[in-house]
């Protein structure tokens, strides 16, 4: 397992080179310069690019950025004046985090609750019911969500505040409901259909055989066994989740990471856009590398190599 | 079965319970006292360190929190601020200011003649890489200094006692208002240099000395406030004690919490919610000191557009009403020049835009007749006109729409194509002569004529047509130079400069765009700028 999880490390290393190289390389063919000022003639352009080293050769450039980057220092930014990328990044991205988290929570439960509920009420009408519910959840997008729910319980009946964050709990409300929806839904097709397979399988046969009552049957033996493949599923969900959603976040002005990233890239605020993707990237193999692990820690016959 | 109900009830007391209790006021969170105003930002705050900035919204809290010699009052005229009075020499070259006496920052300590040289010394200099330090372009080396050729001691401000001497390269007829602007108000070198890379970059990293002082901003969050500053030189007309604001990001979102009167004052300058609120009785115009025109590649390279009668058919083909009430809903003002309206006044008190207006018009039979001629005189019979566009605006885009179709229909033979490039590359298109025909737009940087007449003389560098009209040019020059001091004189300089701009048809004035809002009719004392500080709160007063 140790040595698995350090290949793994290695790998995430090699690839996280990959990403840097292809977004440097890639930002070059955006047209414009990173100063926002339409004014600038080419003369004041030059000398700013020569205050800042736009100036020197792309692979000095490149050079450099890699030299800094292992150092820690991903730059300063163009946008945000005087700000480096790392505290941009730092202060953005636990909001955007913990909206994630807050929307995966819900959403998972939710998913896990529904999807059994449906499952043991197969073919009746509350799994048609939560059929319906689940389809509507994966089709309709989350930020249409969020301006139904903003309309409804901000504006209509004004139950919680429709902008900001950090001021009160109460803020993050609304925007964690639209979010948790898809995964909701998500997770509840998923548990359903396994849960319909596990119900039906032999061992369960046996333990009803052995007299066990429904809800032991369900609880400690359907149940658990139909979550593993749920794990395979969380990860990746989360990734997506905690990196931030710039459509929620701009409807619900919140000054996550997702808004901030889409807004770098316009404005061609390259020390952003390279710091945004190195996170983005390394948060999504994380999250791929610990449901391996965790998978394998729940569910014994998968072996890692 | 039973547990699923009872998640389902328990999830259910929860939402209610939750919602109840935040509406009872319960979990905080409604910051600030009843009595504040109340406003708000389209987009996060940006930066506090004034010599770098270029967001207009972080321009807005720097503004209201800091004080420069002058103060732009409600007529638009700058008067005495932190300075008792500043003269100027009779040959317009050197400017003196006398500080008023006591003055302080903030935090408490002195305010002295010397935070002012340090922070014009601050901006031109090449290491801090201001993007507006050409706005000090005149004064005494400000150009070399920038350009790294000369040091930065040597930039013609300085200080003795509690005077503060500008020596200036060139006579400047906007100096006055310079000395109004944030990128220019007093820094402390002391304080700017502890705080280091991290100057600005939340609201205790900032020293303030104008009506507000910022509090509560940490670099990312969404809601801070401007509070009353008691070190402030002329706290007694300062009469609002908060000011609380928050960013809410989409316009729609803003209006409806205007209506319900958690904000004073809400953008409504988009088509669809102008048209929704045209009726509100609290609707006031605001206007932006912002041309958009289109500029013809007059280098010679296209031989229909070096022609004369082809450009003046172009201009009276361009139903500049329609065009705005199609384009912007009737929002933004039909162009009637190059210098837009509520820009600058003349010395007898009208509008410059007004004053200059050189007559153009719509008319689609003279427009036929000209374009014809001028055809022959080029020995073609029809034309392929391609205009370029910004893809990233959706003003932009129906602004080239609605000109290629009403372009086409008065002028038989002429084909316009459409080529809509993102912003950035418009941009350099622009500058390197890669268009056939551009729509730009330009935004006054502050309220005398030359923020715009600088734009087109000969080789000026946003002279992207490249055209050469030695009547303007020399119309503007003798305004910026004899006449600079002349208010009167330079207004009917740039009168014969907006005449010889329009007789060539050397370009196409589309619209001055301007933006509407809803604003509280109860909160007094806001003066709004064109140019400079968009809103200032220093009088603003709830009734």
């Amino acid at each position: 397992m140790v040595k698995y999880i350090l290949k793994r490390l290695a790998l995430l290393i090699f690839t996280l080179f990959l990403v840097i190289t292809a977004t440097f390389f890639l930002m070059q063919i955006m047209p414009g310069t990173p100063f926002n000022n339409p004014k600038l003639t080419p003369q004041m352009i030059a000398q700013l690019n020569k205050a800042y080293g736009l100036d020197l050769p792309l692979w000095q450039q490149y050079l450099h950025y890699l030299v800094n980057a292992f150092r820690g220092d991903f730059g300063t930014s163009f946008q945000y004046q005087n700000q480096s990328v790392s505290m941009l990044i730092g202060q953005r991205l636990p909001i955007s985090a913990q909206l994630g988290a807050q929307a995966l929570v819900v959403g998972v439960i939710a998913g896990l609750l529904m999807g059994a509920a449906s499952a043991r009420n197969k073919n009746n009408k509350i799994d048609g019911l939560l059929g319906v519910v689940s389809t509507l959840g994966i089709s309709v997008p989350s930020f249409i969500l969020g301006i139904i729910f903003l309309y409804l319980f901000g504006f209509k009946w004004p139950l919680f505040p429709v902008s900001g964050w950090g001021d009160s709990f109460s803020q993050s409300v609304l925007p964690t409901l639209a979010l948790a929806v898809t995964p909701a839904a998500v997770v509840t097709r998923f548990v359903r259909s396994e849960m319909i397979e596990a119900l039906s399988s032999d061992y369960v046969q046996l333990a009803r055989a052995k007299g066990l009552s429904e809800k032991e049957v369900v609880n400690k033996h359907a149940y658990r066994n139909s979550m593993i493949p749920v794990l395979t599923l969380i990860g990746p969900m989360a990734a997506g989740l905690l990196t931030g959603s710039t459509l929620i976040e701009n409807i619900f002005s919140i000054p996550g990471i997702g808004q901030q990233f889409v807004s770098s890239i316009p404005t061609k605020d390259f020390p952003v856009i390279m710091g945004t993707t190195i996170v983005y990237a390394l948060m999504l193999m994380v999250m791929i590398l610990i449901t391996d692990i965790l998978t394998a820690i729940v569910d014994p016959r998968v072996r890692l190599q | 079965m039973d547990t699923w109900k009872k998640w389902a009830i328990g999830a259910a007391v929860v939402v209610v319970v939750g919602g109840g209790t935040r509406a009872a006021g319960l979990w905080g969170g409604s910051n600030g006292s009843s009595n504040a105003l109340k406003f708000s930002f389209p987009t996060e705050i940006q930066t506090l360190d004034f010599s770098k900035n270029t967001d207009t919204y972080s321009g807005t809290i720097i503004g209201n929190t800091g004080a420069n010699l002058l103060r732009v009052n409600a007529k638009g005229k700058a008067v005495p601020e932190l300075a008792k009075s500043v003269k100027v020499s009779k040959d317009g070259l050197t400017y003196t200011a006398t500080l008023r006496s006591g003055l302080k920052w903030s935090d408490g300590s002195s305010l002295t003649a010397k935070d002012f040289v340090y922070s014009w010394q601050r901006i031109v200099d090449p290491k801090t890489a201001s993007q507006y330090s050409y706005l000090a372009s005149g004064v005494k080396n400000a150009d070399a200094i920038t350009a790294g050729k000369a040091k930065v001691s040597t930039l013609g401000v300085s200080a003795k006692g509690n005077v503060i001497t500008f020596k200036l390269e060139r006579a400047m007829p906007q100096f006055n208002y310079l000395l109004t602007f944030a990128n220019f108000m007093p820094q402390k070198q002391s304080f700017v240099e502890k705080q280091g890379k991290k100057y600005g970059t939340t609201s205790a990293k900032q020293l303030y000395s104008g009506p507000y002082k910022f509090e509560g901003w940490n670099g990312t969050n969404n809601s801070f406030k401007l509070v009353k500053n008691d070190n402030y030189w002329d706290a007694k007309s300062v009469k609002t004690k908060e000011i609380d604001y928050s960013v809410v990001k989409k316009p729609e979102t803003a209006v409806q919490l205007y209506k319900q009167g958690k904000l004073d004052r809400a953008s409504i300058s988009t088509p669809e919610l102008y048209a929704a609120n045209k009726s509100n009785k609290d609707k006031v115009k605001v206007p932006e000191a912002t041309t958009a025109y289109i500029e013809y590649n007059q280098t010679g390279k296209n031989k229909f557009l070096a022609n004369t009668k082809i450009r003046q058919a172009l201009n009276l083909a361009t139903n500049r009403k329609e065009l705005v009430d199609q384009v912007t809903s009737g929002i933004s003002t039909p162009a009637n020049g190059l210098a837009p309206q509520g820009l600058a006044k003349t010395a007898s008190g009208e509008d410059l835009a007004k004053y200059a207006a050189p007559g153009y018009k719509y008319d689609a039979k003279a427009a036929a007749k000209l374009f014809a001629e001028g055809l022959k005189e080029v020995g073609e019979t029809k034309m392929t006109l391609t205009i370029t566009s910004d893809a990233d605006s959706s003003a932009a885009k129906t602004t080239l729409d609605y000109l290629q179709g009403s372009l086409q229909k008065p002028l038989p033979g002429l084909k316009v194509e459409e080529k809509f490039v993102p912003f950035k590359q418009r941009l350099s298109d622009s500058q390197t002569q890669n268009f056939e025909a551009v729509v730009s737009l330009w935004g006054g940087d502050y309220p005398e004529g030359s923020t715009f007449y600088d734009l087109f003389k000969n080789g000026a560098s946003y002279n992207h047509g490249q055209f050469k009209n030695s009547a303007y040019t020399a119309a503007v020059n003798k305004a910026e130079t004899t006449d600079a001091l002349n208010d009167a004189a330079r207004d009917s300089d740039y009168k014969t400069a907006e005449a010889a701009l329009y007789k060539d048809a050397n370009f196409n004035p589309l619209y001055f765009r301007a933006g509407y809002s809803l604003a509280r009719p109860s909160v007094k004392g806001i003066i709004t700028n064109t140019t400079g500080l968009n809103i200032d709160f220093k009088y603003a007063y709830r009734k």
